[in-house]
């Protein structure tokens, strides 16, 4: 049976076999009687593959009798021989069929466990590497236990049984010539594993030497435009260079240093020198009278079977290693601790109470950078009345973002509370239905337009959303689309980035939530549209418990009350006019923006 | 196949690659001759007995010895030949990118080519060292050994030789196909691990509209339309796989069926025809083989095919006499360009401008006006369509693209750091910047407020990208690094992105106390900016609509005057509850109605 990936053989880097871990067993119980299925079946495969020239064996013995021909024998050993290898193929087309579906199913239902202990787990967790990690477990990580499932298990299988029967049929020819050919083996076995343990070290070296060339090579790309603008070709390229030299190096230095065994064992274990090697001393022994000239034949067909599973082994190997890796990974993914669910239905009221709120990004996977390092909040108390609309104003870092993200409860409070209408936002079952939030990075999804504004609400008929688009000051656009609400977002509904916000707002619109927070949601839109998402966030804001995250104090001169973050603490709050008559942070801000101090909202 | 690789491996490395492919292929010949030797002695054995065969036995251990010394050298210059491959590979493809035109590195170039440089390199080392030399054993031995059989039964050798054709017209069939099956798996599997990235990536949305339900369940609609594809595929390929094997077996039945016909017949001796069908069977094995080699094959192909068009990218002509700009002042003469050729609206139609050393020029207009185009042309990322860019008079692509980007400051709306301290980026404008240098830039760009949170300060390492550091904090790197270059001409880019209050501020503050001595260009978003501007240069589809004073043009009452309207309307917006003229909807929550806090 041939096979869509080869097992390319160096004989010079793989490593000694090892137990499989147990995540990797852990994820394949659910197929694991359909591995079962497809390894046996490819060991019957391989059998069945012997069984031909065993026939020619005894083929040639038939014919080279001394007395009459026995026809009947030859045609019925011709028949058994294309018989057994019609039935091999057939085998070996019925194991790749079971191993590839079990690995089809396989691939559905870990891809949907991990989609489900995504949407639980804490958003914290996304940050940071996150969903490079969960890329590497949906494609790459399922990518190499696919090849253990539908490659390498059963070829093990045929790696065992050819060797094995050939053994005991070889033994039962001739036990004197079978002993020299296993003698031959096992020396090259010997070698072979002098090799593997001598690369054993030089292989960590190698990934290493590899993933390096991997990181020089990406920053190298990635940084491209700044490495040609500073004129720094040379130097940052000089990197690149290094790192493809140093690998090339080590390619040449590991092969020249482990070629000697390595090739030896090549040689040794490699068909013509055991056909070789057996028919010569086959001719010896029936020299001596100690065998048979037809036994000859049998280890010139059948010898080279014992030692061509070796060349395919170590990849082999190295290809269970990964996927015992992938698979640790893969279920670790599985296994990341997920939010508490609440039970509460949704509050009465919308007041919005923060109770010593502390917080800190040492996020749950361990994963730490530098900027994250210490309390995104320390101990914050703010009430948020119902219906009026409170600013979080402040340096970049001061904690604005994060406190509205907890309020949405995208992370836990480490310490403290936050309720909305006195229900701790940890035990409300359906927060979404009461904290809505236009967040600063808008993501519409790759479906409809009218199923991105739906998304809060999917039962909304066309008019409900088309009203919503309306308000979002959006629908002239959307309607100006090929195929008007239907079209679909990334295909042939292409948004700006203001498009987009505005959509997102008309999202908020409809899901008619009581509290509503909004991040930053002028970010990176030129003036024109910036204007209309602006009406439309206004719109919007109308009569709800509103928490803006603003960057531009004037946007927000006019909200109900204002709150000064810096460092993960609320320092001052007040209206526009308090604040700017105590000359504190927030004068101090006003006056950075290039404003004076009479200038209390140029617009009002 | 043999042309791409050495075409993408440039001529120094041909001669060795050459050598080692011919030498490999040498060896799988004379495997093919050791195994024909077989045919003799088994003959000489089983008709007259050993004995006999003892001069034949002679010959094989001498061949096959040979044959030893040659396998041993030939795995040596492969991995000789490889590793020089691996380097070759990366540098050329390194110096290649460094003189391609920065236009030709969009988001998906650059993805491309990570995978081209990693994976693709490798898989072309891998050619000479692990996937030419079975490919020759599965193809040149059964060959070789094919052409033996003639020297002893010309009927069987027709048998093997007639089938061979039908064997490679299965083998090039299924190749193909299974090919194409890889490529369309790929997509299969890429797709379903691309939903639920994108499920991964909207949590934050998802969550917060309750959708992690339905979002779910439209995710596992689309995760089982892929299954049934890739299970659809599966069905689809097995026949075809099937078919190559079913080929080379008939083939040694075939051979099988000929040999005892022959031999009962009286036509053909047993002893030979059994020595024969040994030959037989051991070239069919390797040929059974070759349907994976072949696919390895394919997949370098493709990587190669990959690599080949990096390579064969065009890079920026460099001017064969360099004229040197004479001052800074800047120039768009008629410019036309567009990204697509033929493309109906082109980036910049006809502009024209010019910006004078010593001034700040405001690039103003509604996106996707040509702001940006402007800066990218100007550091030649582009050459212009028609018209020309001036620099101190030259034409930018009369100045060589070393000089022009010692005279042009990019400040980048996306910043890239390399994975390297504060410091070192900084010193990748200017290597041998003292501590005071960097001190005053950073005091100038604001910096120096960054490196005071910083836990080890100009010697913080960034982490790969500049992660460890947030989008603000790197701005003012980049905006440090731009200005650390000293160089006559700024381009700075005012995306409001990455900026907070305090940064806008400073952009401005920076751009202007730059525009001293310097000329200035900035695309920009704040009025504040654009205020102090001593041009305005505004705008739309491409076109300069206006350009002049900021005051000026307000007076004239045009585009600009508009546009400056709009955006004071934007800042108007009010986030208040108790605007009286917009009463709360009767939807929202109770409460407020009378609520004190409302003012």
């Amino acid at each position: 049976m041939s096979r869509e990936r080869t097992a390319t053989t160096d004989g010079a880097g793989p490593k000694p076999p090892e137990q499989p871990p147990s995540p990797l067993k852990t994820l394949l119980r659910p197929i694991r009687g359909r591995i079962r299925t497809a390894v046996v079946l490819q060991g019957a495969a391989s059998a069945l593959g012997l069984v031909p020239l065993i026939c020619l064996v005894e083929l040639a013995r038939t014919l080279l009798a001394e007395e009459a021909v026995d026809t009947a024998r030859v045609w019925l050993l011709v028949g058994v021989a294309v018989g057994a290898s019609v039935a091999a193929l057939a085998a070996g087309t019925a194991s790749t069929l079971v191993g590839h579906l079990a690995d089809n199913d396989l691939q559905l239902s870990v891809r949907r466990a991990l989609a489900h202990r995504m949407s639980r787990v804490p958003l914290g967790w996304f940050t940071g590497r996150g969903s490079g990690r969960v890329k590497k477990g949906v494609h790459d990580d399922i990518e190499d236990v696919h090849s253990l499932v539908a490659h390498t298990l059963p070829d093990l299988a045929s790696v065992l049984t050819v060797p094995l029967v050939a053994l005991v049929y070889l033994f039962a020819v001739d036990w004197r010539l079978a002993l020299v050919s296993v003698l031959l083996v096992a020396a090259g076995i010997l070698l072979f594993s002098r090799a593997m343990a001598g690369s054993m070290a030089k292989m960590a070296q190698y990934a290493e030497a590899m993933n390096r060339i991997n990181s020089s090579a990406v920053e190298f790309v990635d940084g491209i435009q700044v490495v040609k603008h500073f004129g720094g070709h040379r130097r940052a390229h000089e990197r690149f260079t290094r790192a493809a030299d140093d690998f090339a190096d080590f390619f040449v230095n590991w092969s020249r240093s482990t070629t000697p065994v390595t090739v030896g064992s090549f040689l040794l274990l490699s068909a013509p020198t055991v056909t070789v090697v057996t028919v010569v001393a086959g001719v010896g022994l029936s020299l001596a009278g100690w065998t048979e000239p037809a036994s000859v034949v049998a280890f010139a067909l059948l010898a080279p079977a014992l030692c061509a599973p070796m060349n395919v082994i170590g990849s082999r190997v190295q290809q269970t290693q990964a996927a015992g890796a992938a698979a640790g990974r893969v279920t670790a993914l599985l296994d990341t601790p997920t939010l508490h669910q609440g039970e509460e239905p949704p509050p009465p009221e919308s007041r919005v109470v923060f109770d010593g709120v502390s917080f800190s990004y040492t996020d749950h996977t361990g994963d730490r950078t530098a900027a994250e390092r210490g309390r995104a909040l320390a101990e914050v108390d703010l009430v948020l009345e119902p219906g009026t609309v409170t600013a979080l104003v402040g340096p970049s870092g001061a904690g604005k973002s994060t406190l509205a993200a907890l309020l949405a409860r995208f992370h836990d409070a480490d310490a403290g509370s936050i309720t909305v209408g006195g229900a701790d936002v940890r035990e409300i079952a359906d927060l979404y239905r009461t904290v809505g939030f236009v967040l600063q990075d808008v993501r519409l999804l790759r479906e409809t337009v009218a199923d991105n504004i739906a998304l809060g609400r999917p039962g909304a008929t066309r008019e409900e959303i088309a009203a919503a688009a309306r308000a979002a000051q959006i629908a002239d656009r959307i309607e100006a689309l090929p195929r008007g609400y239907d079209s679909v977002v990334g295909e042939d509904a292409d948004l700006s980035g203001g498009e987009a916000q505005r959509v997102s707002i008309a999202r908020a619109l409809l899901a008619d939530t009581p509290v509503l927070v909004l991040d930053e949601a002028t970010a990176a839109v030129d003036p024109v549209s910036e204007a209309a998402v602006q009406d439309a966030l206004s719109e919007l804001a109308r009569g709800r418990t509103v928490l803006v995250v603003a960057h531009r104090l004037t946007t927000v001169t006019g909200a109900d009350r204002i709150a000064v973050m810096d460092s993960g603490r609320v320092v001052e709050s007040g209206t526009h006019d308090e604040l700017l008559s105590r000359g504190g942070r927030y004068a101090e801000l006003w006056r950075a923006q290039g404003h004076r101090r009479d200038e209390s909202g140029a617009d009002q | 196949m043999i042309r791409a690789f050495l075409s993408a491996l440039g001529p120094e490395q041909a001669g060795p690659v050459k050598a080692s492919l011919a030498l490999t292929t040498a060896v799988s010949a004379l495997q093919g001759v050791v195994f024909a030797l077989l045919v003799p002695v088994l003959t000489e054995l089983l008709r007259e007995g050993p004995r006999a065969a003892l001069g034949w036995v002679a010959a094989l251990a001498l061949v096959t010895l040979f044959y030893a010394l040659l396998r041993t050298l030939s795995l040596f210059v492969n991995f000789r030949v490889g590793g020089a491959i691996s380097r070759g590979l990366h540098r050329r493809i390194g110096e290649h990118l460094v003189r391609l035109p920065l236009g030709w590195f969009t988001g998906n170039r650059v993805g491309e080519l990570n995978r081209v440089v990693t994976d693709g390199v490798s898989r072309t080392t891998n050619v000479p060292v692990h996937i030419y030399p079975p490919l020759a054993d599965a193809v040149v031995t059964p060959v070789v050994a094919v052409a033996a059989l003639f020297l002893h039964d010309w009927r069987i050798a027709l048998a093997a030789a007639a089938c061979l054709p039908v064997v490679w017209m299965v083998f090039t069939l299924s190749n193909d196909a299974v090919g194409r099956n890889d490529a369309a798996r790929d997509l299969v599997s890429d797709e379903a691990a691309s939903r639920v990235l994108e499920y991964a990536r909207s949590q934050p949305v998802l969550r917060a509209f309750g959708r992690t339900e339905q979002g779910g369940r439209s995710l596992e609609k689309a995760l089982d339309a892929e299954h049934g594809a890739a299970r659809r595929l599966l069905l689809r390929i097995v026949p075809v796989m099937l078919a190559y094997s079913f080929a080379v077996r008939l083939m040694f039945a075939l051979l099988m069926v000929c040999a005892v016909l022959l031999v009962l017949d009286g036509g053909l001796d047993p002893a030979l025809a059994v020595a024969l069908l040994v030959l037989a069977a051991r070239f069919t094995h390797p040929l059974a083989t070759a349907a994976d080699q072949g696919a390895a094959l394919r997949m370098a192909t493709n990587q190669l095919d990959r690599i080949n068009a990096v390579l064969d990218a065009r890079p920026l002509p460099e001017p064969e006499s360099p004229v040197l700009p004479r001052g800074a002042a800047v120039e768009f003469d008629g410019v036309t360009f567009a990204y697509a050729r033929g493309d109906d609206a082109p980036a910049l139609d006809g502009a024209t401008l010019r910006a004078e050393p010593g001034t700040l020029t405001a690039l103003v207009g509604p996106s996707g006006s040509g702001k940006t185009t402007v800066a990218r042309l100007l550091a030649r990322f582009h050459d212009a369509d028609r018209g020309q860019v001036r620099l101190g008079g030259a034409d930018v692509r009369d100045i060589g693209s070393e000089e022009l980007s010692r005279h042009v400051a990019l400040v980048f709306q996306d910043v890239y750091l390399f994975d390297a301290t504060v410091a070192e980026n900084l010193r990748l404008a200017a290597p041998d910047a003292t501590g005071e240098q960097l001190d005053r830039v950073a005091a100038l760009s604001g910096l120096d407020a960054v490196l005071d949170d910083l836990p080890e300060g100009w010697d913080t390492r960034v982490g790969e990208g500049g992660t460890a550091l947030s989008g603000g904090q790197k701005q003012r790197v980049s905006i440090a690094r731009a200005l650390l270059k000293d160089a006559p001409v700024v381009v700075l880019d005012e995306a409001s992105s990455a900026l907070d209050t305090e940064n806008e501020a400073l952009v401005t503050r920076t751009a202007l106390e730059l525009a001293r001595e310097r000329t200035v260009l900035v695309i920009a978003h704040r009025p504040a900016t654009v205020a102090a501007a001593d041009q305005v240069v505004f705008l739309d589809a491409g076109r300069v609509v206006e350009s002049g004073a900021p005051g000026e043009l307000l007076a004239r009452g045009g585009r600009y005057a508009d546009f400056v309207r709009t955006r004071e309307r934007a800042r108007g917006w009010r986030l208040t509850a108790s605007d009286a003229t917009t009463p709360p909807t009767p939807t929202t929550t109770e409460g407020h109605e009378n609520d004190p806090a409302r003012t």
